[in-house]
């Protein structure tokens, strides 16, 4: 069945361009890792009031869209869904280079890179109470095992691809659960502290997941002229909107809870304070609002430029859920007494972005990207065209195409300064 | 094994900061510039914050001043992913800046706000006061020889002083004090053993109302607070 999937040409001047812009920014954003390693993290925006910044933004966000896709793999090699199939090898690829990319991620915050091996002493040189440490196995043991899976699935065996596939989708749901730990479990940032975060961080992953593959499937299938089937890009909008309805219910669970409680002045800052514009507009807005509307409407949720809107609209409104998550939500000063706290030590956390931090983020994507069309050309991840179509078409160009576009919408994951390397692969 | 505790009376702390600036000198911190300090990337192993309550003319200020509270149920020693943050047999919560790989997830589950993180290259490397005379014996032993970028830094109570009474014999609360408490000119803040029932800390806790900090967080922090 191998033979159902081939490798990206990749000879185009499109591709060419693409690995070119790509390889930039990603050598820049290695240039602004080194500046940072050797002036600290002064160069961030990150200070002892919101220690965590961009990096630890992408963390989640990274790792939702990761478990997100490798579930969504499952459908055909679990489930034995065979609509799925041709984005099903995409899927555990992209899985991994995002896994890759989390990982990153976190080595790049650490303020001594070098320990980095230090979260991997497992048992023996960590504290294994720490959700760091219980990440680091999960994250590790989630990485050999999405690889086994890809490995596996390149082997052709359909029996044991279904054992790994099980594994790797438990595996994923932990991997998720336990990252929304970090932030559910600490107990003195009260707009984090909440039971209800891992089982929100999971139900994020999937939205953001499932919208992720959407778009992918869609550019790339369509853009490089291979057979797109409707019925299948509808029934992924159907299972992405169940997902945000979950995703909306616990977010709204998890304000009331924290609304409800007498220690609720951080949720109101949450809700009401100077960043607010955040959550209503690009979170809500754009995780709920917009493609809730469009997946609703009986005439739009059937087409599938619609559905791909919408599901782009959810995969960057995740983005600035866990970002309004991890920068404004440790904004709120901590009561060490009651009474109002003068000075700076009470005043609200304040998060500059710095331009090293920005090209670093901008970075990490496009190294991302680099290595998922990389392995398209390398790896046989797309699904064949029709042989009558194979036969008689120049098979270069558009597939090319696809990937440029596809790559253009790599980049889209990120906010703002993302718009940039977008306008730039797409022309 | 002793258990050492701070008891500061709040009645006696005018908020002059000399403890603040005591224990900047004593353990070399690095001083940062007013706008580090804005932009709050200055370490601090000690603080005094201000609180107020209500409206002028009725409004009450209360000066705290906060070290570590060296908690016996420590967040950041739960969190730490590599161990650096340690409790000592005595309750002293440390830092190891040799394991430290500068997570932060420290000073985020601190309840108190006193971790600070190294953002640049400190222009005072050394722990110790090069000041004075260079018995590094004296000075007590530290995990991690010179200052860098990257990693958490805290208070520890001094414990180069406590290790290096206990080895001269030395009576630790009375002879003895960690820097802020010997620079008080108030006499606002104790130090001691907390098992000792004769130790000056334990009278003092047993004389008035005391306080701790944040006990809704369930830390059980070792510094006491004598409220007005």
């Amino acid at each position: 069945m191998s033979s159902d999937f081939v490798t990206l040409e990749g000879k185009s001047r499109g591709y060419r361009t693409a690995v070119v812009v790509l390889g930039v920014l990603a050598f820049s954003g290695l240039i602004a890792f080194i500046i940072s390693y050797i002036m600290g993290h002064q160069m961030f925006g990150s200070s002892n009031v919101i220690p965590w910044g961009m990096p630890i933004v992408l963390l989640p966000y990274l790792i939702g869209l990761s478990a997100g896709s490798l579930i969504l793999s499952s459908l055909t090699y679990v489930l034995g869904r065979e609509e799925y199939k041709p984005i099903a090898r995409m899927a555990v690829f992209l899985a991994i280079v995002l896994i890759f990319g989390a990982m990153l991620s976190i080595a790049i915050d650490l303020g001594r890179p070098e320990k980095f091996w230090r979260l991997f002493m497992f048992f023996y040189m960590n504290n294994m109470k720490s959700m760091f440490a219980i990440n680091g196995v999960l994250y590790g043991g989630y990485f050999v095992i999405s690889l086994l899976y890809l490995g596996i699935i390149f082997a052709n065996k359909p029996s044991v691809t279904k054992i790994m596939g099980t594994l790797a989708v438990c595996w994923a749901v932990l991997v998720h659960m336990g990252t929304g730990a970090i932030w559910g479990f600490v107990a003195a940032r009260e707009a984090w502290f909440s039971p209800v975060r891992p089982l929100e961080f999971l139900a994020a992953a999937l939205a953001s997941g499932v919208a992720l593959l959407i778009v992918v499937m869609v550019l790339t299938l369509a853009l490089s002229d291979r057979e797109l089937k409707k019925e299948v890009v509808t029934s992924l909008g159907r299972l992405l909107t169940v997902f945000i309805i979950i995703l909306l219910v616990l977010i709204v669970v998890d304000k009331l809870t924290h609304l409800y409680s007498p220690h609720r002045e951080a949720a109101i800052y949450m809700l009401a304070g100077h960043y607010s514009w955040i959550f209503w507009c690009l979170q809500i807005g754009m995780v709920a609002v917009i493609p809730l509307a469009i997946l609703f409407n009986p005439r739009l949720n059937k087409t599938i430029l619609w559905v791909v809107l919408a599901a782009a609209s959810v995969v960057i409104g995740v983005f600035f859920e866990r970002y309004y998550l991890v920068i404004p939500g440790a904004a709120y000063p901590q009561q060490y007494y009651p009474g109002k706290i003068e000075g700076v030590w009470g005043a609200l956390g304040s998060f500059n972005f710095a331009p090293t931090e920005i090209v670093l983020s901008i970075g990490i994507f496009a190294l991302l990207a680099l290595i998922f069309i990389l392995g398209l050309k390398y790896m046989e991840l797309l699904p064949a065209r029709k042989p009558t179509k194979t036969v008689t078409e120049e098979p270069t160009e558009e597939a090319v195409e696809g990937a440029g576009e596809e790559l253009a919408e790599e980049n889209k994951e990120a906010p703002g300064p993302k718009e940039g390397s977008v306008a730039t692969s797409e022309g | 094994m002793a258990r050492w505790g701070m008891v500061i009376d709040l009645d006696k702390c005018t908020g002059c900061q000399s403890c603040s600036v005591a224990c900047k000198a004593e353990n070399n911190v690095p001083h940062g510039s007013p706008e580090e300090h804005i932009k709050r990337t200055a370490p601090f192993w000690h603080k005094v914050i201000a609180v107020s309550n209500g409206k002028y003319p009725a409004l009450s200020i209360n000066l705290i001043p906060m070290p570590c509270m060296h908690c016996d149920d420590a967040p950041c020693v739960t969190v730490c992913p590599a161990k650096a943050t340690y409790r000592r047999e005595d309750g002293i919560v440390i830092q190891n800046f040799r394991r430290c790989i500068g997570c932060k997830y420290c000073i985020v589950a601190c309840p108190y706000g006193v971790r600070s993180f190294n953002y640049k290259e400190p222009d005072e490397e050394e722990y110790h006061r090069p000041d004075l005379p260079p018995n590094r014996a004296d000075r007590g032993f530290w995990p991690f020889p010179h200052r860098v970028h990257g990693v958490v830094e805290k208070c520890t109570f001094c414990f180069h002083r406590i290790d290096q009474a206990i080895r001269e014999g030395k009576k630790v609360g009375t002879e003895v004090l960690p820097a802020c408490a010997e620079a008080c000119p108030a006499h606002a803040i104790s130090f001691g053993d907390l098992d000792d029932p004769d130790s000056n800390v334990s009278q003092l806790l047993a004389s008035r109302q005391w306080i701790r900090l944040r006990e809704e967080m369930g830390t059980s922090p070792k510094v006491f607070y004598l409220p007005r």
